[in-house]
């Protein structure tokens, strides 16, 4: 069976119908696939390509970078909150992660007419909460709802500096002291 | 039908009508009857008869409705590598570049893979040797049992250098190559391109690959951009040419059922038992 291994050289097709075409290949032996091919070619003739040795052939980005609208609020969550909480759950296509609940909240309360970038950053995060998603912002402790009780926050050393300007005698500061 | 099959033949029979109406049971009862082989002509004509119908139309076969964009977005197969693994003839067949990882157009690869699958129809039909390749061990076992179901050929170890172009000497003398080599996966272990592709086109063999973001189309008769990492994909890619394939072969045997045509052994080792109905 006649062939022609010049692979660089043309495709496959070219190079059968050639042969046939000079007698090389009988029309009776011509190969399967032959008839089909020419029903039904492909869309780019399976040429072999050189491959360019020169570096600086050309540096032009033909495929295009791709990015959304949304990715500004995206970018803004991520800064303030870090990576978030609830880890993405890629085997669900249907999945909503937590940033995306983010934007598409943002997008609500936008379309409702809120105009200033933080404030509605601020209301996005507040209207988050009330939902029950807690968001921690990047190394700070989470975020409450309400504000802590003010008792916790008193440190022993003020609390001994007020007892002093009250003007207490020195047994009573020892006594608290000890306790 | 055997009537109208010998009007066509080449060796200009003639007969009067009278003698068809005279005899209606069958070719052996003509007038100028004596020749020595009646029931070639009748059957090769038939043979091509029903090689050629299938040409006739767009898809024969019906691929097109096999697969749907949404089946090769959930089975990830636009997703590519990242940027710095991209080859440059790849570009076109690119959407775009998320965040450094390439998307491949999916409406690109609906049209590839519907022509591959065609193709690969019009050739099991035919009763061509089609031969999976793949170099991925962690799809080998896969590709394997795809190709039993098929009844084809499968070769995922090892690829000897003179396999196809040495047939003669390694297997023996008048070996029958494929007529059509699949690669589940054009690259090889070390990330170059598979021998086999150049082999293919050195003894005019035409392949069908699946061709990732780091891979070189050029010499692959019909490339599907697409992933070819993902177990999800691979699973997909195989499912359909498992399906095309005994398609193909099941409307074969139906054709030569109308014609009346004795089911030789065109290609002998057609496992009925794997025959699948989809």
């Amino acid at each position: 069976m006649a062939g022609s291994r010049l692979e660089r050289f043309g495709t496959v097709f070219t190079r059968v119908r050639d042969l046939i075409r000079s007698g090389v290949i009988k029309p009776k032996e011509k190969p399967l696939w032959y008839d089909v091919y020419k029903t039904f070619p492909p869309k780019r003739a399976p040429l072999h390509v050189k491959p360019v040795t020169s570096p600086s052939a050309k540096k032009q980005e033909i495929v295009p970078e791709i990015f959304y609208s949304e990715d500004k609020i995206r970018t803004g969550f991520y800064e303030q909150y870090g990576r978030g909480l609830r880890a993405l759950d890629l085997s669900k296509s249907n999945f909503v992660s937590t940033c995306q609940r983010f934007v598409d909240k943002y997008r609500e309360l936008k379309s409702h007419g809120m105009l200033d970038k933080s404030s509605l950053f601020e209301e996005t995060g507040k209207a988050l909460l009330k939902e029950g998603i807690i968001l921690r912002r990047r190394g700070a402790p989470p975020v409450l709802a309400e504000s802590r009780d003010p008792v916790l926050d008193l440190k022993l050393i003020d609390m001994l500096a007020e007892q002093q300007s009250a003007g207490t005698d020195t047994t009573k500061t020892t006594e608290d002291k000890n306790s | 039908m055997a009537v109208r099959a010998l009007t066509r033949g080449l060796l200009g029979f003639r007969y009067s009508r009278a003698a068809t109406v005279a005899s209606p049971c069958g070719g052996h009862h003509y007038v100028t009857a004596p020749s020595a082989k009646p029931p070639q002509p009748q059957a090769g004509d038939v043979t091509e008869k029903i090689l050629n119908q299938p040409l006739e139309k767009a898809d024969f076969f019906r691929v097109a409705e096999l697969f749907s964009l949404k089946d090769l977005f959930d089975a990830r197969v636009h997703l590519g590598h990242k940027k710095g693994c991209r080859h440059r003839l790849m570009e076109p067949y690119l959407y775009g570049c998320r965040l450094d990882h390439d998307i491949i157009n999916l409406d690109q690869t609906m049209e590839h893979l519907q022509l591959a699958l065609n193709f690969t129809a019009h050739i099991a039909y035919r009763g061509g040797i089609i031969l999976f390749v793949s170099r991925r061990r962690q799809f080998g076992h896969l590709v394997e049992t795809t190709a039993k179901d098929c009844g084809e050929y499968a070769h995922t170890r090892y690829w000897q250098g003179g396999l196809l172009t040495n047939a003669n000497i390694q297997y023996g003398p008048g070996v029958r190559l494929p007529d059509l080599i699949i690669f589940l996966s054009t690259l090889n272990n070390v990330f170059q391109q598979h021998v086999g592709i150049r082999d293919a086109a050195k003894m005019n063999i035409p392949t069908v690959g699946v061709v990732d973001s780091n891979c070189n189309p050029s010499l692959v008769t019909y490339p599907v951009p697409g992933n070819d990492d993902t177990p999800a994909a691979v699973e997909l890619y195989c499912r359909l040419f498992k399906m095309t394939i005994n398609r193909a072969k099941d409307r074969r045997k139906q054709m030569e059922l109308i014609h009346d045509v004795p089911s030789s052994s065109w290609k002998t080792d057609f496992n009925e038992a794997t025959k699948n109905f989809h």
